[in-house]
């Protein structure tokens, strides 16, 4: 169920698969600092690690059944991640955040069939993950870009929505959610999955997308704006406008054919549906700024300086 | 990524997937000409839409056949340069379409038949045309299924030509781990199909595992030279503008792509898309030298561009390696701003002024772009 992504928060056991890996230690280490609860992790190596002192299993189901986990962290290799999300959909672990890069798609597929036969929510592949900011994140979204508000930040690309939230915080505005779904063809969780639970959502006031070209995806969240009559402000920004077609630039969702998935298509379809689209950095900061009903620096601030006030 | 034809065509012959005969010309002599014509004489340009764009030439004649030859190898067709033409017998017969694709909105597979082929078959099925689609798992057997519920809803000639080819492009498009495999046109003629094009998008992510498609990308680095730069280095470097200015050392797919539109709305002409990978350089600045060395080629640069929008990676690093990367740079002329933001921006900019005073260091993204369009004129 997508509300099980609203309902995270500092008391959702979670655990991290491939813990042990650089990556894995790393990043376990930055969300237990940011005040994710990570409880465990998984490796085919035994024993512990020194910067996140949680037990670490052979198995998800061996991790979930001693944890209680409810949401996983994949960070393995792109060719591992079909094997071991599916492992953690096997032990019923609700959400899972498969940030790789690079998964081939056919795996993907897989996974996807998988992940909606059960029910579990699926986020990536190809994303630095979610946070609900000042409270808890899972992935690698950098702290200087997260800062509690109430705006839903919806990307495809990592580094794009770094600068966007940068951005934002420079200006006092921050998100109420942040949901990488990533830059890949095939994927768990796509930006219409979220319209709905976003309009029930009281903690955000309006939607930042931020979507390129390539693929149908912004074409299908316009569409479910107008389905569900979303009411909330959306603002999109995209990027791409001067890709070449048949060139996929480092995103294979960005590789465009023919009259799909153009830009001018995206800002077609979004404006048709009552969102406002940008493709200038400054002008999408500069209208959420606009529409902010006040500044909320000291949250800002607090952010600036370590650890975030617990949500 | 989409394969040129006679790659596409390649893979269909390996899986029973009737194609005309045909030859690759490179340039240079002529090979002898399959069969008895006419032919046509076809751009291998990895585009679509290449026959509007006068890429696909009709030959009744082997002179025909030389004259238009010479006239498209080595011209810029539809953003690419003729490296290679396909020259096969014409093909007869009623055209039909047919293609397997994935379905990202639905994790499916798309299997798609119409009657009515050719150039205007995508605007047609728009139109509300005569375009046949099945969604299904996107599974083996499920599409073997699929194909018969298409075929139960066709004539009995395109059933049969449906049932002939359809299984064999479902092998292919597991086996091979394929995003599109497309016929069009699909001749159907005396119950021997025939192929006449093949549009076949195979998966980046996937080649690691598929060395037949390896082989391809590795026979024509001329043709695919994103792909394989991306295979031999490990990160993406895509040329853009041949006559552009300025040369981008950036991280990030969306960003950089984010980057070369800001730059283009203000006037400039960036030459590259690139996305770094900073976080996988494990301490070593060879992926910079390799990205310096192809910028420093381009007879049009006149800045570099550095963005680093750093959430994890540690920029007192990549500063480091940055420096060193330019102590090789065979353009000292050339004016470089970096744009620096993230985790260890602070020692970053005290290493870059210390080492390379000469450098303009921003933190604020616009005023890096206004100072690298000030200094990108021509």
């Amino acid at each position: 169920m997508i509300s099980a992504l609203f309902a995270i928060d500092r008391n959702t056991p979670v655990i991290i698969q491939g813990i042990t890996g650089r990556m894995g230690r790393r990043h376990a280490a930055l969300m237990r600092a940011y005040g994710t609860n990570i409880v465990g992790g998984t490796s085919a190596r035994a024993g512990g690690i020194a910067e996140t002192p949680v037990p670490v299993f052979a198995t998800c189901g061996e991790a979930a059944a001693a944890t209680g986990a409810q949401a996983s962290v994949v960070m393995v290799p792109p060719e591992d991640v079909l094997a071991a999300a599916s492992e953690a959909i096997a032990a019923g672990i609700g959400v899972v955040v498969t940030v790789a890069e690079g998964v081939p798609v056919h795996d993907a597929l897989k996974l996807k069939a998988l992940a909606d036969a059960s029910g579990t929510v699926w986020i990536g592949p190809s994303t630095p993950g979610m946070a609900r900011p000042g409270i808890v994140k899972l992935g690698f979204l950098p702290d200087i870009s997260l800062n509690p508000g109430d705006w839903a930040l919806l990307t495809k690309s990592g580094t794009l929505s770094y600068e966007v939230g940068y951005r934002l915080a420079a200006r006092g505005l921050g998100q109420s959610i942040w949901i990488g779904v990533g830059g890949e063809v095939v994927k768990g969780v796509r930006f219409a999955d979220l319209v709905a639970p976003l309009a029930a959502d009281p903690a955000t006031r309006g939607i930042l997308l931020v979507g390129e070209v390539g693929g149908t995806e912004e074409e299908e969240f316009a569409a479910a704006l107008i389905r569900h009559r979303f009411t909330k402000p959306v603002l999109a920004l995209l990027a791409g406008r001067e890709s070449k077609q048949g060139v996929a630039m480092g995103h294979a969702g960005a590789l465009t054919f023919g009259e799909t998935g153009t830009l001018s298509s995206k800002r077609d379809r979004l404006e048709a549906a009552g969102a406002e689209v940008f493709f200038s950095l400054d002008a999408l900061a500069a209208r959420a700024a606009a529409l902010a009903p006040s500044s909320n620096q000291d949250q800002s601030e607090e952010r600036a300086h370590g650890r975030p006030a617990a949500g | 990524m989409l394969l040129i034809e006679c790659d596409g065509k390649a893979l269909f012959e390996a899986s029973g997937i009737p194609v005309p005969e045909r030859v690759v010309v490179t340039g240079g002599a002529r090979p002898p000409l399959p069969g008895e014509g006419p032919w046509l004489v076809k751009a291998q340009v990895p585009a679509g839409g290449r026959g509007k764009a006068g890429g696909v030439v009709f030959c009744a004649t082997p002179q025909e056949v030389d004259r238009a030859l010479a006239h498209l190898i080595g011209r810029a067709l539809l953003g690419h340069v003729v490296q290679a033409c396909l020259v096969e017998q014409a093909a007869r017969g009623r055209e039909a379409y047919l293609s397997l694709m994935v379905d990202p909105a639905e994790g499916a597979a798309r299997l798609s038949f119409s009657d009515q082929g050719g150039v205007d078959v995508e605007a047609a099925a728009r139109d509300g045309g005569a375009l046949l689609t099945e969604v299904c798992a996107a599974e083996r057997e499920a599409v073997g299924d699929a194909i018969e519920r298409l075929a139960a809803r066709l004539g009995a000639q395109s059933a049969a030509g449906l049932r002939a080819v359809g299984p064999a492009l479902a092998d292919l498009f597991f086996s091979r781990e394929l995003l599109l495999a497309e016929i069009n046109p699909l001749f159907l003629e005396d119950g021997r199909p025939c192929a006449g094009d093949a549009k076949v998008v195979v998966d980046a992510n996937a080649i690691g595992r598929q060395p037949e498609i390896r082989r391809l990308v590795e026979a024509r680095p001329a043709v695919y030279p994103d792909m394989w730069r991306k295979l031999n280095e490990g990160f993406d470097f895509i040329d853009l503008d041949p006559d552009g200015t300025i040369g981008l050392v950036t991280t990030g797919a969306g960003l950089s792509m984010m980057l070369i539109d800001e730059l283009t709305a203000r006037g400039g002409r960036p030459l590259n898309f690139c996305d770094l990978r900073t976080g996988q350089m494990r301490g070593r600045p060879d992926r910079l030298i390799r990205v310096l060395d192809w910028l420093a080629a381009k007879p049009g640069l006149k800045v570099l561009f550095v963005n680093i929008f750093a959430g994890i990676t540690d920029l007192s690093e990549f500063a480091r390696l940055l420096t060193q990367a330019l102590t090789q740079f065979p353009r000292p002329d050339i004016p470089v701003v970096a744009r620096l933001v993230g985790s260890g921006e602070a020692a970053a900019r005290a290493h870059l002024a210390a080492v390379r005073p000469d450098l303009a260091a921003y933190t604020d993204l616009d005023q890096a772009l206004q100072h690298v369009i000030a200094v990108s004129r021509p």
